[in-house]
């Protein structure tokens, strides 16, 4: 992936995390893979097109999920969720869409193009996502409500 | 099944020391116990005729045909033995025979637990057609029997020990054993060394198992040479392999010498012995802007272009130092083509100041003025170079959307790649490289050693594909 991608993706997904859940978030170290891999249960993804084609992958638990959901709730003075109900998971795909808008925005003003997809939510078990001939930029996000891995397979047209 | 092989090894009182004694027991006891039970599982099911003794090595299970195995051992104190291959734990004095010990772990160059000194380990006593010998592994599992007709042949996919030590696989009740071919393995050791055993029955067993400084005297020899190729893998600094086999006997030859009048033993036994090794393996101008020498000598490889665009992969481009060079050269060599340079590197440090690099004034060649400007930090390259190269995070070994390149520019990379990751990644060059493109690899690596590359006459190491 292109070096002056990554930065972007970190520091949205650092800064949006640390706002909207009001807590202390630890980044893992990023590395590289191109395998298929598990799922942790619930992702989020938002497609991006433009100069390149690619996608923003969110993974977590469930158990995650639903915590990082309340937190986001329990900011607007709403009720805490206990099970991943609708608006549990329009919490979680509207922290997606936050996290990958900032990063296009802060992408754009260093000159790169990019166009955001609706995000898609998806909740299951024993889920794998397969995407060969994409190799992604792992960045593990450490939170107090669990581990969030962000997956960003992002090429150029060639 | 008659298996018991103890019965004419008795040990004779006379001959036994005690001392060596001390911390090896046989475990024919529980052995026999289980074998009756194997046997009346026999008599139930008529198919099974191949037994094994399954253990495990590095967390997988492994199985020896029976009638190879004379006993299960628990070995206390080993004798060292100087100057023996590292997979050679010592010797051994089974009831007054000297028997070698080799540790299958190291042998197959999987990680083996440190063992606190004087602490068992588990272990087989084989019975080869030529000798006995020993071998030590993470702990003895059981005896299986199974039916030879659900022994399946061994796939390629075991990758951690050689395919052709493997003599089969098999699956009982839910695990894998993977069946060794043990008279295989040790015929090569055999060929390969003189007989261990031979060799050590006149060797005075020492008391301890203190390791001594192996003598440095050794003469040179193959063996030697497959020593220093597999430690150099082992420790994961460089891969010895067809295209950079003759610099390794080169250098081979000199750190022999070398170590030799240091008073040194010869095989690396640490990181940084590996390290220094291959020290001397790097190319002229690398990690740094190239000199003009060698621009003019890239400049007479270069091939002719037809169409707008020059295409160029940059695997391990690193801080880009090169990878800015080369787009300079090609900049003034083809004034009127667009260039487009993708350069990669694993290592996340490096690649990120790679768009941005900065450096000093004096530090680049008068060749590059044209192209600088100066910035607040120092200087740098124009946008119409930095337009030029796009730097990417990336492994080579993962999967890339590069088009048909002209110019493949790989100093020093295969050779740091593990032997099937080289071939990977040299089919990958010969797919992307166009037919009139040339691949620029290390001074040190001749992909002419390999079918399907032709070397570019010139004072470089280009190749195109043949």
């Amino acid at each position: 992936m292109r070096v002056e991608y990554i930065n972007p993706f970190v520091e949205a997904a650092y800064n949006v995390l640390k706002e909207v859940l009001n807590t202390e978030v630890h980044r893992g170290e990023l590395y590289l893979k191109s395998t298929s891999m598990p799922v942790l249960g619930v992702a989020a993804i938002v497609g991006l097109a433009g100069d390149v084609e690619g996608r923003v992958l969110f993974d977590m638990t469930r158990q995650t999920a639903i915590q990082v959901a309340s937190t986001m709730l329990a900011g607007m003075e709403m009720e805490p969720i206990s099970d991943l109900n609708d608006m549990g998971k329009a919490s979680i795909t509207e922290l997606a869409n936050m996290i990958t808008g900032q990063a296009v925005t802060k992408l754009h003003n260093l000159g790169f193009k990019f166009d955001l997809t609706p995000p898609a939510l998806f909740t299951g078990e024993n889920m794998e996502v397969t995407d060969a001939d994409v190799e992604a930029l792992i960045v593990p996000m450490e939170l107090p409500q669990g581990k969030l891995e962000i997956n960003v397979a992002i090429r150029e047209r060639a | 099944m008659k298996w018991n092989n103890e019965e004419n090894e008795k040990p004779s009182s006379a001959n036994v020391r005690t001392a060596q004694r001390q911390g090896f027991s046989t475990l024919a006891a529980a052995y026999a116990g289980e074998a009756e039970a194997e046997d009346r599982e026999t008599e139930e099911r008529e198919k099974i005729d191949f037994k094994m003794v399954t253990f495990a090595l590095a967390g997988k299970d492994y199985g020896i045909d029976i009638m190879k195995v004379k006993e299960i051992a628990k070995y206390g104190n080993f004798t060292y033995v100087p100057n023996t291959p590292p997979f050679v734990t010592g010797v051994y004095n089974l009831r007054g025979d000297i028997i070698s010990v080799i540790d299958l772990r190291k042998m197959f160059n999987l990680p083996a637990p440190q063992k606190a000194q004087g602490e068992a380990q588990d272990g087989l006593i084989l019975r080869l057609e030529s000798n006995l010998i020993g071998v030590v592994v993470d702990h003895i599992d059981r005896v299986v029997g199974i039916a030879s007709t659900n022994i399946q042949p061994p796939h390629p996919i075991f990758a951690d020990i050689n395919i052709k030590y493997i003599s089969g696989v098999v699956e009982q009740e839910g695990r894998l054993y993977i069946i060794l071919d043990v008279e295989r393995i040790f015929q090569r050791e055999e060929e390969k060394n003189e007989p261990p055993a031979v060799r050590l029955t006149t060797a005075q067993p020492e008391p301890a198992a203190q390791p001594s400084v192996p003598t440095p005297s050794a003469p040179a020899s193959e063996t030697e040479f497959d020593f220093v190729r597999e430690s150099l893998s082992t420790f994961d600094v460089f891969h010895v392999t067809d295209i950079n086999e003759q610099w390794a006997r080169e250098r081979f030859e000199q750190w022999r010498s070398s170590r030799k009048t240091a008073g040194k033993p010869i095989q690396l036994s640490t990181h940084e012995e590996a390290r220094d090794f291959v020290k001397s393996f790097t190319s002229e101008c690398t990690g740094a802007f190239w000199d003009e020498n060698y621009l003019e000598k890239v400049e007479k490889v270069l091939p002719e272009v037809n169409v707008g665009t020059v295409h160029v992969w940059n695997p391990g481009c690193g801080q880009g130092f090169e990878s800015y060079s080369l787009a300079v050269l090609l900049k003034r060599h083809y004034p009127d083509k667009q260039i487009k340079i993708w350069a990669s590197d694993r290592d996340l440090l490096s690649i990120s100041t790679a768009p941005n690099l900065v450096f000093p004034r004096n530090s680049i060649p008068d060749y590059y003025a044209d192209f600088i400007v100066e910035g607040t930090n120092g200087m740098s390259f124009g946008e119409e170079v930095k337009d030029a190269i796009l730097f990417e995070y990336h492994d080579v070994l993962h999967p890339n959307a590069i088009p048909e390149v002209d110019i493949i520019l790989s100093r020093d990379v295969l050779s740091f790649l593990k032997e099937s990751d080289q071939r990977q990644v040299l089919t990958q060059f010969h797919e992307k490289v166009k037919s009139s493109g040339v691949v620029i690899s290390g001074k040190h690596e001749l992909l002419d050693t390999l079918d399907g590359w032709d070397r570019v006459k010139s004072g470089l190491t280009a190749f195109r594909k043949a």
